[in-house]
């Protein structure tokens, strides 16, 4: 047989061009290098201090030591141990199920956390509530890292030397019982849910009446509350049914992303969004990408201060066009601004498309917006008839409320500075009264007197994430602190470090009280849709932590409580009684449903006009966004690794922060580091200085198209002061020198440029400077793929549209419109020059499809096939060589049309994002499995591409051989071994796992080590223990075939939006055998004839074609 | 001057060959042998910290495996019984045998008893026992004549070709579903009888009435009506069905 040749024929310019990064756009020979090769150059050489030859001598040594301790000579003899009294419902091997949640300040998460021998592995969303069907997000699965983090508190500590708990119940009953009436005692705690935590709260307010209660969320939604009560009256909120809108607006509301989504709001938005149904039609007004401002059919980039202007013009048109007398009130209200032509026009289409469906439109205003710009959104809703419909009521749960963290600092001795002065000249005419001598001068404290004898911090880490300008770590030094805290960080203590590096730690809290997680300690929560949960203890707390409901318990009754009676008393009151069964019941279904879930909503227009009153459109030119971290969230999931090493779902970074600008905003900043042959190129990750509220950031740039000009998006939660392995001011391990140092902090603090009145958004003034480039480890361009847009991704904006038309795959140059033959499916005959496998198996074939209609690339599925599957993470400097392990690859194309290089009208800003998932494609005529030279990777027989550890040699030939760049190669021992031992001088020694990681780990899955592939199994333990489970009913009869869709995938199983269906091919019935039958799947590289088991479904957009022809989603060519 | 050699030495290369070819087969074939699991594993009998005897238990009072190992239809592990298990008969009978003292002292302070673990397969190997009980394989495939043994040790080599040999003829090893704890169980080697086990007459299955057949025979009729009846395709060449 000859070598099949594909003649490429020249791609033609019509159709989107699909690329990755600005290296990829102009071909940059860096970037050539990643698309060729499946691991950098390089890669595979021990790139650091220990060169070849220290490392053959290492190897040479423990080659030796091991044949020494002839330690494989004799059987190593293990006992088993079974329990002394049998344990209800344990059975060795088998996991079980509990029904849990997880505490969030937006609503308790509702799970089920899997446990196996009593140790929780895993944590999925509850089948059984509404507000998850099963689903969870990127932070939910990855708070069980938290669980077993070796750097989480383990100890009470008074005024930083170890104690215990006796001692503290000893200090703190005495506190208590001469506290008297409450007089100099604080609380400060983060914004809880849980009944239990209102009830406790309650009792000690009642012991204590005049302590201070102060609740404090740095990315709280006060802003939103303020319009809710305005607008609806207190105690009431508005609740958007996304399901029933036909047409949404979004005013800079990433309601698809984590930042202040709900899973529900996720799974409602995606069931609107296949174009089976009626599609709803998504306009999103944002000043950078978000996952929700990938999904919009119609974008328009403003800046997060100006989106005001943009609200303002929408309610005008929108007034004008309904007669709405309550909106046109609110809107005069207004000061006058103005907007470009452009957004003017844009503008103007789409309020005509909001007011053609009035009553089935919604207008959704991010709670980052001033409280104004929400009210006004409300008002808009209220005008479009959408209350009741498309927006309903609630009653607000939760304890927040109270006293701000500014009133707190006042107590504290946060003085303004006259205050200031006052009190040190008055120190300074005592000490000339006293005639002191310079030695005896009275030392000026830093803050004034403190009001506050006792604090207590439940939760949170204020001196951390609390506004620059209250400077909350100082007024803590003038307080007794009791610091109830899941790590010892910033709050807990301030680090100095003195010149020879030696580190110094301060400022202790008085006592510092170690919590529980929430899968250690009973308690309870309020889900979003106001349903009462239950949250059980999986495991007994590892270090003996605290819940927050103990130690308020403690302080009302003086008593240490389990948790549980806390609860059950809890149940009582909400359930109306308790019994036994009901009880029961409770724990196993997890909720209790809100018997009052919609309440009636009247719009008040005053209130909306009273806030309109002081607000004022930004006019600034720079402008910085204090946006909240898809990843860790407001810095608590910092020490957590696997979410450090997830790429950010817009930016790709990992391990890192950076500022986010647009591509004008880097040529107008300078930025612009290559130019050749016409072409732009830019580099992340040059130093800017950003300057905002007088406090200056040095942060390294990332350019992203889709950001608005003038806009500096900065993730908070980085930059951590404090210790921890992973995320702490060490964190970011490099061992190569030159870089930066060979130890620094993961990311960059942005909390440090906000106050009090700029929370989420301020004037700032930018420079670049001289410093040398930041190296960021940006996944953007690993596994570049060959090939040409429509081989890797299909859209349209015709829902007819069918992706195994030929017309269609001609007019784009897809590679499939070359194959000479197509099966009745349309998919191109397989051309392998290698035998088929025989796949024998008459009852199982395994297959994926992924739906990119709806696919908003939050990147859960990246964490929760992580957990699922005892996937290492490797480190910045590894993933910056290109080595990290993540088995799904998220991959985020921008789209610009074809000619967009050539046309000088169109700007790289306007670019489009999409997202698509890549796990494994099990290729039925896989080219990985050809090249194995020991058989390690094969087909099994019902169609899933195995991988043998213990066969794999490590040659790597199969992952130089296919083409989706999926395979994964340990490079190092990543599991044995710490970020910064891989190889330094650390061959023979220090190996090891800490062991409460050993507990986190899925019993199920080989836990790998160096040297061999991994990749994705479609994971095969699931699919082993469905088919095992069948085998085990079937007995004697031959029906061994797995019930239809009995089980998901990890991937499957977390996606909110239902994207991933898994299932056997062999049975008709299957949701599978729907999907691919679908005219709009295709196979990736399918004329390769490879034949791959995972199919996408072609994203469909919904555009209004009367909108302005610049922000169309597609250049004309690309509607079939 | 005498030869320093004399003719016979012209032969000493030769038998060093050979002697030393004598000594390399010898010493291929002694690796050959004891260096694999089929010496090093099989009776491996480590000393327990209570002498139980199955033979007793099991053969003597003829007590069902399941009493103990109560999971094993149900889980992957085969799990030892709790220490709850066996003072349910050992709290009225042999109450005060000293060699019982680490169970009553297990039962008393709330500690199992560390039994030191004899089968084992690699971390990297997935068994399942329901699965191989629920379809007809017996304990005695794999852990032989348990029901004999005063200590247990292991019986067989439990290595890869152990495993796949049998995956690949299940036939050898297929019995009915309620004899699979029977150790001592043999397929009839009388046509007749086996035929009526099968619920079949002799003739469907090719035999004369009342004919004898040998053991491996009666086996192989029996497992392959078995194999045939309950579709029996363990999985013989993918890796996934045993490596996660």
């Amino acid at each position: 047989m000859s070598k099949r040749v594909f003649e490429h024929p020249q791609e033609e310019a019509n159709g989107p061009q699909y690329w990755r990064s600005f290296g990829q756009l102009a071909q940059t020979p860096e970037f050539k290098e990643w698309q060729a090769r499946e691991f950098q150059p390089g890669s595979h050489e021990l790139n650091s201090e220990v060169g070849r030859r220290g490392f053959m001598k290492y190897m040479a040594a423990s080659a030796a030591l091991a044949g020494l301790s002839l330690s494989a000579c004799r059987r190593e003899e293990k006992t088993l141990v079974p329990f002394a009294q049998s344990s209800e419902w344990s059975v060795p091997g088998k996991p079980i199920f509990y029904a849990t949640s997880r505490p969030h300040r937006r609503g308790a998460i509702p799970l089920v956390a899997t446990t196996h021998d009593g140790r929780p592995t895993k944590v999925d969303g509850n089948p059984g509530h509404a507000t998850s069907k099963g689903a969870t997000d990127t932070q939910t699965q990855a708070s069980l890292l938290d669980l077993y983090d070796p750097d989480r508190s383990r100890i009470f500590q008074h005024a930083g030397k170890e104690s215990s708990e006796a001692e503290f119940t000893k200090w703190l009953a005495d506190v208590i019982a001469k506290a008297g009436d409450g007089e100099g005692i604080a609380f400060l705690s983060e914004h809880f849910t849980s009944p239990t935590y209102g009830r406790l709260k309650k009792a000690v307010a009642a012991k204590l009446p005049k302590a201070m209660w102060v609740t404090y969320e740095p990315l709280g939604g006060s802003e939103a509350s303020t319009a809710n009560n305005a607008v609806f009256g207190d105690g009431f909120r508005s609740v958007s049914k996304i399901d029933k809108a036909d047409v949404i607006l979004s005013l800079d509301c990433d309601f698809l992303g984590f930042d202040e989504g709900r899973l529900e709001g996720i799974r409602a938005f995606s069931a609107r969004r296949k174009p089976e149904q009626k599609m709803n039609r998504l306009y999103v007004v944002e000043n950078r990408y978000t996952t929700t401002g990938g999904m919009a059919d119609h974008r328009l980039r403003s800046q997060a201060g100006k989106v005001g202007a943009v609200a303002v013009a929408f309610a005008k048109a929108i007034a004008a066009a309904t007669n709405d007398a309550a909106l046109s009130a609110v809107v005069g209200k207004f000061a006058a601004s103005t907007l470009s032509e452009q957004s003017a026009g844009w503008v103007v289409e789409a309020a005509k498309d909001l007011v053609a469906q009035k009553g089935k439109a919604l207008v959704l205003v991010g709670y980052r917006q001033p409280a104004a710009v929400q009210a006004l959104g409300h008002a808009i809703n209220a005008a479009l008839g959408s209350l009741g419909e498309t927006v309903i009521g609630r009653k607000t749960h939760g304890h927040g409320g109270g006293a701000s963290i500014k009133d707190l600092a006042v107590k504290l001795g946060l003085e303004t500075a006259e205050q200031k002065k006052a009190r040190v000249d008055k120190l300074v005419e005592e000490n000339a009264v006293r005639k002191a001598k310079h030695q005896e001068l009275l030392a000026v404290p830093a803050h004034g007197p403190s009001a506050i004898k006792t604090l207590f911090i439940l939760g949170g880490n204020p001196a951390y994430n609390a506004p620059a300008d209250l400077k909350f770590g100082e007024l803590l030094a003038g307080t007794e602190v009791v610091r109830h805290g899941y790590y010892e960080d910033e709050t807990t203590y301030s680090i100095e470090e003195d010149k020879g590096g030696e580190v110094v730690k301060r400022n202790f809290v008085k006592w510092h009280v170690p919590a529980a997680h929430y899968l250690e300690a009973w308690g309870d929560g309020t889900a979003s849709d106001g349903s009462y949960l239950s949250q059980q203890p999986m495991i007994l707390p590892l270090f003996g932590g605290w819940s927050e409901i103990q130690l308020l318990n403690f302080i009302a009754t003086g008593k240490k409580a389990d948790g549980l009676e806390l609860v059950q008393e809890t149940f009582n009151g909400v359930a109306r009684g308790i019994d036994a069964v009901s009880w029961a019941k409770f724990l196993h279904d997890g909720f209790l449903p809100n018997p009052s879930a919609k309440e009636p909503l009247a719009f008040n227009a005053d209130g909306a006009q009273k806030l309109a009153e002081g607000y004022k459109v930004s006019d600034a030119e720079f402008e910085v966004v204090f946006a909240p971290c898809a990843k860790v969230d407001d810095g608590r999931f910092a020490n957590n690794a696997w979410i450090q090493e997830l790429p950010d779902p817009i930016t790709k970074i990992t391990w890192d922060n950076a500022a986010i600008i647009s591509p004008a905003t880097a040529e107008k900043l300078g930025l612009l580091a290559k130019l050749g042959d016409g072409r732009l190129n830019f580099d992340n990750g040059t130093f800017l200085s950003v300057e905002a509220n007088g406090v200056v950031l040095e942060i390294p740039a990332v350019i992203i198209p889709g950001t608005a000009d003038g806009s500096i998006t900065i993730a908070l939660g980085y930059g951590r002061g404090s210790e921890g392995r992973v995320g702490g001011r060490r964190g970011n391990y490099m061992s190569h020198g030159g870089w930066f140092s060979n130890k620094g902090a993961v990311g960059f603090n942005a909390y440090t440029l906000r106050t009090v009145a700029n929370h989420y958004v301020a004037t700032a003034s930018v420079k670049k400077t001289s410093r040398a480039v930041y190296k960021l480890a940006v996944t953007q361009e690993h596994g570049a793929l060959e090939g040409r847009g429509p081989d890797v991704y299909r859209e349209s904006t015709d829902p007819k549209f069918n992706a195994r038309d030929n017309d269609w795959l001609h007019k784009h140059n897809a590679m499939d419109s070359h194959a000479e033959k197509v099966d009745d499916l349309g998919y191109p005959v397989s051309q392998s020059a290698y035998p088929h496998p025989p796949l024998n198996d008459k009852n199982h074939q395994w297959a994926m499809a992924v739906d990119l209609s709806v696919c908003t690339g939050c990147s859960a599925c990246m964490i929760a096939c992580q957990s699922e599957n005892n996937i290492p993470v490797v480190g910045k400097e590894q993933v910056i060589e290109g080595r990290e392990l993540h088995w799904i690859r998220m991959d985020r194309y921008f789209a610009t049309p074809m000619n967009s290089r050539e046309d000088k009208s169109f700007s790289l800003g306007e670019a489009r994002m999409v997202m698509q998932p890549m796990p494994c494609q099990h290729c039925e005529n896989a080219p990985c499995e050809t090249v194995c030279p020991v058989n390690a990777t094969v087909h099994s027989d019902d169609g899933i591409n195995v991988m043998a550890y213990n066969r794999c040699i490590g040659t790597r030939y199969c992952a130089n051989n296919c083409p989706f760049k999926v395979r994964r190669f340990n490079f190092f021992d990543f599991n044995e071994r710490q970020k910064d031992k891989y190889f330094r001088q650390n061959l023979v020694n220090e190996k090891g796992m800490a062991d409460t990681l050993k507990l986190s780990k899925n019993p199920n899955v080989t836990v790998r080590m160096r040297g061999v592939m991994e990749k994705c199994t479609f994971c095969v333990q699931r699919v082993q223990e469905a088919k095992i489970a069948a085998k085990v009913k079937a007995k004697d009869s031959d029906n061994v075939q797995v019930p239809t869709d009995a089980f998901k995938v990890a991937c499957q199983q977390v996606c909110p939006t239902s994207a991933i269906t898994f299932g056997n091919k062999a049975d008709a019935k299957s949701a599978v055998n729907r999907d691919i039958a679908n005219p709009r799947a295709y196979r990736v590289f399918d004329y390769l004839g490879i034949k791959p088991r995972v199919h996408y479904l072609a994203r469909i957009m919904n555009p209004n074609l009367a909108m302005p022809k610049w922000s169309q989603p597609l250049e004309e060519g690309a509607t079939a | 001057m005498p030869q320093i050699f004399q003719r016979g030495a012209n032969l000493v290369p030769l038998k060093i060959l050979l002697v030393l070819g004598a000594f390399a087969t010898c010493a291929m074939g002694a690796v050959w042998y004891y260096f694999t699991p089929k010496y090093t594993k099989i009776g491996y009998q480590p000393a327990q910290p209570i002498p139980f005897s199955h033979k007793v238990h099991s053969g003597q009072l003829g007590i069902d495996c399941r009493f103990c190992h109560s999971f094993v239809e149900t889980a992957a592990h085969s799990n030892l019984p709790s220490s709850q298990v066996c003072m349910s008969c050992h709290s009225q009978v042999q109450k005060d045998n000293p060699k019982l003292e680490p169970l009553r002292q297990a039962w008393a302070s709330g500690k199992g008893v560390p039994w030191v673990q004899i089968h084992k397969t690699p971390d990297y190997a997935y068994f399942n026992h329901s699965v191989h009980i629920n379809r007809g394989v017996s304990c005695v495939t794999c852990h032989g004549r348990v029901d004999q043994m005063d200590v247990v040790y292991q019986a067989k080599s439990l290595t890869m070709e152990f495993c796949v040999d049998c995956h690949r003829n299940p036939q050898g090893e297929l019995r009915p579903l309620d004899k699979v704890t029977e150790l001592g169980w043999k397929a009839p080697t009388d046509a007749t009888e086996l035929a009526a086990l099968l619920g079949k007459k002799p003739a469907d299955l090719k035999l004369k009435a009342g004919a004898k057949l040998s053991p491996a025979n009666a086996q192989d009729i029996m497992g392959t009506h078995f194999r045939d009846l309950r579709g029996v395709h363990p999985p013989d060449s993918n890796c996934a069905g045993c490596h996660r």
